[in-house]
């Protein structure tokens, strides 16, 4: 599952990068930020599950229930 | 897990074959507009030498090109032979928005053409000719915007679609 989410943000990412750059060739930096911006979004997407383990880790260790 | 990659070839497929649709229409504008062009010029010879009825100019312009744009002529002429239009302009009107969707060209274009179309059959020879001049130049300033919106577009569409079929695979897996 780790893992597996790493590499999959990785290839967002890379993704991302290739569409900003043929978008901003074209003449169309509105799109290109917007696809960044997308491209942004759903990483978090994925990752604020993660995030919510982290925090509750956090809240147990501590005792902050 | 075949399930998956099957799944995932089908998405990616279809997407790129969206974006060779989309580029591929880019390409097809310019060229008809030029294609429309070469025909109004054979209108217009058809007009002035050999001094045709609009029937049989029509007929004759479709034979000749024998692809979509030619089919505009032809659905003309047709509404013309049956008596289903009032006057010359409205059947070519019905023609155009008949025709134009078969074709690449889009709203400006039909435009155009209609446009042409008002004045036709209603002046005399020297007015049908200038009316077609002046529909040619319209239509080299529709080709030369087309021909820039192509290279802008034709790479990128085609670009766009794989890389867009892709990202869908990678968030959906």
């Amino acid at each position: 599952m780790g893992v597996d989410l790493i590499f999959r943000i990785a290839a967002i990412g890379i993704l991302v990068a290739v569409l900003n750059q043929l978008l901003i060739r074209s003449g169309r930096e509105e799109q290109a930020m917007m696809t960044t911006l997308a491209g942004l979004i759903v990483v978090l997407l994925m990752v604020v599950k993660e995030i919510a383990v982290l925090f509750d880790t956090v809240k147990t260790i501590f005792k902050l229930e | 897990m075949l399930l998956k990659i099957v799944g995932s070839l089908v998405v990616i497929l279809s997407c790129s074959f969206l974006g060779l649709i989309l580029s591929r229409d880019c390409s097809r504008r310019p060229q008809q507009l030029r294609e429309l062009q070469t025909l109004l010029q054979m209108f217009e010879n058809q007009i002035s030498y050999l001094s045709d009825v609009l029937i049989e100019a029509f007929e004759r312009v479709n034979r000749v090109a024998n692809s979509e744009t030619g089919l505009i002529f032809g659905r003309a002429a047709e509404i013309l032979g049956k008596g289903e239009a009032q006057s010359a302009a409205n059947a070519w009107e019905q023609a155009v928005r008949q025709c134009i969707r078969r074709t690449a060209l889009n709203r400006e274009d039909e435009e155009v053409l209609v446009e042409f179309g008002k004045l036709l059959g209603s002046t005399d020879l020297e007015g049908q000719i200038k009316n077609i001049r002046l529909t040619m130049e319209a239509l080299r300033i529709q080709e030369k915007k087309a021909e820039e919106s192509r290279s802008k577009n034709e790479t990128m569409y085609k670009s766009l679609g794989i890389l867009g079929g892709i990202a869908v695979v990678i968030v959906l897996l």
